[in-house]
């Protein structure tokens, strides 16, 4: 639980933030220059003039009013900005090594989390920007953080980049348990690894919600930029070499048939994505369809974001989790007469997923 | 205020250094008394010169140490800090190396001064043959007594040393750049 009551004056307006977040993923939205990364800088305490109160999980951070205010190094907080910003001067190892809580188990897992066992004797300038967000990820996690800031780590990332490190991020939120604070201008992102929303607008909380339900408000139209919205974490099941396909098994899901990779182990785990507009619905079960996957779900909300209508739509099988969000014209959601609570079939081609 | 204080010997002539420095510390005035009650000779000795050399290149070294810290992105310098590194471990663990080849540019630098003070040095130090005559006063002493010959190889002598110091601070940088890149 992270409670701020945070006052910060910037530029050109203050910062005033108030909210309780729960853990798992906060993804922290809106227009550039809103003060998502002065929010993020203030608690981890790397902004002075800083007023009001922070609190993580009942541990007092931060109290003007008692004049009490962790130095950033008594907050355990880590915190991995836009650049990774790595020390130049050592090694990946050394990086990761760096934290003076980083002791020998929490590096070793942090480096398995990330996959950076290769990386690990190259010095920060040899490293791809995707390379260098794994190692700051690694850095970060090795010191065993209470909550960890995330600022952009995927916008310095072309989109193939992207995608690669996503991964990576639901395995820090799925293995590592550590609350997130992730600011992020990707709607995909952000409901795909994201519990909630905090929506900053000239530096004050426009909303707080779930990803879904705050799509239609302006502030998400305005940061939209189309992702990748459904993200499933699986296995390799196996690999059809003449059907060119590979089998996905996910949890609490049917096989996903995706396009043939060889490459990936039988029994490997995989992320598999796709896009919210590349997912067909149909109101009746299709026959004579090209489109390899076939899933009955229920459609649990409509929403009216932009020029789209989106769905978020459960698995039939009364599973309440993972959801599907589904993107369509407005169109075809009045020709097709959608609406919560009806039953809906939705194709995706084997092509329209990708492994990350 | 400081600063400026610091850097005036970079701007005023050596000898008008030397002129205060020999003021402030001759046998007339309170702190060379003070200095001479206790047996401390400071004008006229090698500690002169080391003192004129000192504040003639002092000012080079702050200045370039200033630049060199200033170089250094003070985001690390917060990044180091989240990750556990109280202030004092920050700089010693970021700040210091990373400023580690400016500062070792300004060690340069204030050498090169100090091997070719003359003003000052003469004016507090004198120039007496094998007490207080540095290289660059033996070049000129040398000279004026038409000693060619010998300043000249005197002259060589300090090419050398020059030419020693400024090859370990290249070799240094490289070493550095070398592994920072690998």
């Amino acid at each position: 639980m992270i409670e701020l009551e945070l006052e910060l004056p910037l530029a050109s307006f203050e910062l005033r933030v108030a909210a309780r977040l729960e853990g798992g993923v906060t993804a922290v939205m809106g227009p550039s220059g809103a003060g998502k990364t002065s929010l993020l800088e203030a608690i981890a305490g790397l902004r002075r003039g800083v007023r009001g109160r922070l609190a993580l999980d009942g541990r007092v951070l931060l109290d003007s009013a008692a004049g009490a205010a962790l130095p950033p190094e008594a907050r355990q907080i880590g915190y991995v900005p836009q650049d990774a910003g790595l020390f130049p001067h050592l090694t990946a190892r050394d990086n990761v090594r760096f934290g003076a809580r980083a002791d020998a188990a929490a590096v070793a897992g942090a480096v398995a989390t990330l996959e950076i066992g290769g990386l690990l004797e190259r010095r920060p300038g040899s490293l791809s920007g995707g390379e260098k967000q794994r190692v700051a990820l690694a850095r970060a996690l090795a010191t065993r953080p209470r909550l960890l800031l995330l600022d952009e780590p995927l916008a310095a990332l072309d989109v193939g980049l992207r995608e690669r490190i996503l991964p990576y991020l639901l395995r820090v939120r799925d293995e590592w348990k550590t609350p997130v604070l992730y600011v992020t201008h990707n709607v995909g992102e952000a409901l795909a690894l994201s519990s909630r929303v905090l929506l900053l607008r000239a530096g004050r909380v426009e909303a707080v919600g779930p990803p879904f339900d705050l799509l239609a408000t302006t502030g998400m139209a305005h940061a939209a930029e189309a992702g990748v919205e459904n993200l499933f974490s699986g296995r390799v099941r196996a690999h059809d070499v003449e059907g060119g396909v590979t089998i996905v098994e996910v949890p609490a899901r049917q096989g996903l048939t995706v396009p043939l990779a060889p490459e990936r182990d039988i029994g490997s785990q995989v992320t598999v994505a796709v896009r919210a507009e590349d997912v067909i619905v149909a109101r009746r079960a299709p026959e004579g369809l090209s489109a390899r996957n076939l899933f009955e779900v229920r459609i649990a909300t409509v929403a009216r974001s932009g020029a789209d209508v989106t769905l978020r739509c459960s698995p039939a099988t009364s599973q309440p989790t993972p959801e599907w969000i589904v993107r369509v014209t407005p169109s075809a959601a009045a020709s097709l007469g959608l609406a919560a609570g009806q039953t809906v079939f939705l194709a995706v081609k084997s092509h329209s997923f990708r492994l990350l | 205020m400081i600063e400026t204080l610091l850097s005036l010997p970079l701007v005023l002539p050596p000898t008008a250094v030397g002129l205060v420095l020999l003021d402030a510390l001759g046998r007339n005035s309170p702190l060379g008394g003070l200095l001479a009650s206790r047996g401390i000779q400071v004008v006229f000795t090698w500690k002169a010169v080391v003192l004129a050399m000192a504040v003639m290149s002092f000012p080079l070294l702050v200045r370039s140490a200033r630049t060199a810290f200033e170089e250094v992105d003070p985001r690390l310098v917060g990044l180091a800090r989240t990750l556990g590194c109280g202030p004092v471990a920050a700089f010693r663990r970021v700040t210091l190396p990373l400023a580690w080849r400016g500062l070792l540019a300004g060690v340069v630098l204030a050498f090169s001064r100090a091997l070719g003070e003359f003003g000052a040095t003469v004016m507090i130090a004198g120039n007496i043959p094998g007490r207080t005559q540095t290289l660059a006063l033996a070049i000129f002493h040398e000279n004026q007594l038409g000693h060619d010959d010998r300043a000249l190889a005197l002259a060589g002598v300090t090419t050398l040393i020059a030419f020693a110091a400024l090859w370990t601070a290249e070799w240094f940088t490289r070493q550095r750049t070398r592994r920072t890149a690998a």
